[in-house]
């Protein structure tokens, strides 16, 4: 069980214990001891504490620790000179591989810290590989470790029903996806979008300063439970119900499986879902557009 | 005031979802939580079912849902590009609608995944 960029025993509290770690298993009846856990980081993380073995790497190289390892999987040279740029020896990751192919079932978790830092997507696409190219040893998998609730849920969700996880374009009435073009960043860094939903999330407090800028200038609109920076620059704000505290549904674990929330409270506010039909059907309302060929919309 | 209890609700504060959470709510609070690590007890504890904000908000006066929805609606259609952007602390039901918008809006619809 690799642990890859992030930090479970402080941001997933529950992960070792509930899922991954210390449960026992039909094959793994001792739990914990039978299970070997690496974690690699840049730097020493409580998480350190439970792993047998920690591989701390100089920040910024992921993607060559990633390639090194998918090179020695396959018994190809590698340079040990590039090899010690990352902070680590040709010694420490023959190791890993050993323990990895003497693994019966490996996971790498990977965590915003391979995902967000120099390489991003492809940092993460690597690590997908990793996993993928191990299977011609053992059964081998990847995941991501999800920080939101049910940002999982919403992979699901558009890869139903627009066949892409996430930054879909749907703007020629058919999708297109190209992360690094059609992403939020990206977007709004650019200055591209005329009007903005937003739904349960803060960019006003995370994107960086041109985003929310641009965010400001145009008209935003934002559904929360909360009263949030991105409400503050935004045209029109909508309280909803807080989910799972007091609105209902489904949210998917960060595995992929689709739980039911038991909310406790009732909330004297609409839920998300609501809000979002209604402005739906208040769209809906209006004479349909069609995307015409010299890229203007036509209404029809 | 009574007592209310829920057995195996759903923290969805972070990824792990854990759905063995013991819930004890009091009117609009949850006094108790079992089960829970400390990152979903305060999650839990943080979120009441008070009236703590307006309904609605238009251009930072108050307002009625009613009215927001409608000036949402005209600024979504008037867009030529618009953004829905979130998505992962709201409900799966909650995202099909909001793809269902975006789809007639022809916008592009985008999660924290891309971050
Ligand atoms: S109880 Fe803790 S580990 Fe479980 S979902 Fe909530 S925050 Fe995450």
């Amino acid at each position: 069980m690799i642990y890859w960029g992030g930090n479970p025993a402080e941001c997933h509290p529950r992960h070792f214990t509930k899922y991954s770690l210390t449960q026992k298993g039909k094959f793994i009846p001792n739990g914990r001891k039978d299970r070997t856990m690496v974690l690699v980081d840049i730097r020493e993380t409580p998480s350190a504490k439970a792993a047998d073995l920690f591989l701390q790497i100089r920040p910024g190289k992921d993607f060559e620790v990633i390639t090194a390892l998918r090179a020695i999987i396959k018994d190809q040279p590698v340079n040990p000179k590039s090899v010690a740029e990352t902070g680590l020896t040709v010694e420490q990751l023959q190791d890993l591989v050993k323990q990895m192919k003497a693994a019966r079932f490996g996971i790498i978790f990977f965590g915003m810290g391979l995902s967000m830092t120099r390489g991003k997507h492809m940092n993460s696409a690597g690590v997908l590989m990793l996993a993928a190219e191990m299977n011609a040893f053992t059964k081998f998998v990847a995941m991501p470790m999800r920080g939101h609730g049910n940002v999982t849920g919403s992979d699901m969700v558009m890869r139903w029903s627009t066949g892409y996880p996430f930054g879909v374009n749907l703007c020629r009435g058919y999708p297109r996806f190209n992360p690094g073009e059609y992403s939020t960043v990206d977007l709004l860094v650019r200055g591209d979008n005329d009007a903005a939903l937003i739904l349960g999330a803060d960019p006003g407090a995370t994107m960086p300063q041109p985003g929310i800028d641009h965010l400001a200038r145009i008209p935003t609109i934002v559904l929360d439970p909360k009263v949030t920076h991105t409400s503050r620059i935004s045209r029109v704000h909508i309280t909803t119900a807080a989910t799972g505290v007091s609105a209902p549904g489904t949210v998917y674990r960060m595995d992929e499986i689709p739980l039911p929330l038991r909310p406790a409270l009732k909330s004297p506010y609409p839920t998300d879902e609501e809000v979002i039909r209604r402005i739906r059907e208040a769209v809906a309302k209006k004479p349909a557009w069609r995307p015409s060929p010299n890229g203007q919309m036509a209404i029809v | 005031m009574t007592l209310s209890i829920v057995k195996n609700a759903t923290c969805t504060f972070c990824g792990c979802v854990c759905d063995d959470i013991e819930l004890h709510a009091e009117g609009e609070k949850i006094v108790k939580t079992k089960g829970a690590c400390s990152l979903g007890e305060s999650w839990f504890k943080h979120h009441t079912a008070e009236r703590l904000y307006p309904d609605a908000l238009i251009d930072g006066k108050p307002a009625t849902v009613d009215h927001a929805v409608e000036a949402a609606a005209n600024y979504l259609y008037d867009a030529n590009m618009p953004l829905v952007y979130g998505l992962s602390n709201i409900t799966c039901e909650a995202q099909r609608e909001a793809v269902f918008l975006a789809e007639i809006i022809g916008g592009v619809i985008d999660s924290h995944t891309s971050l």
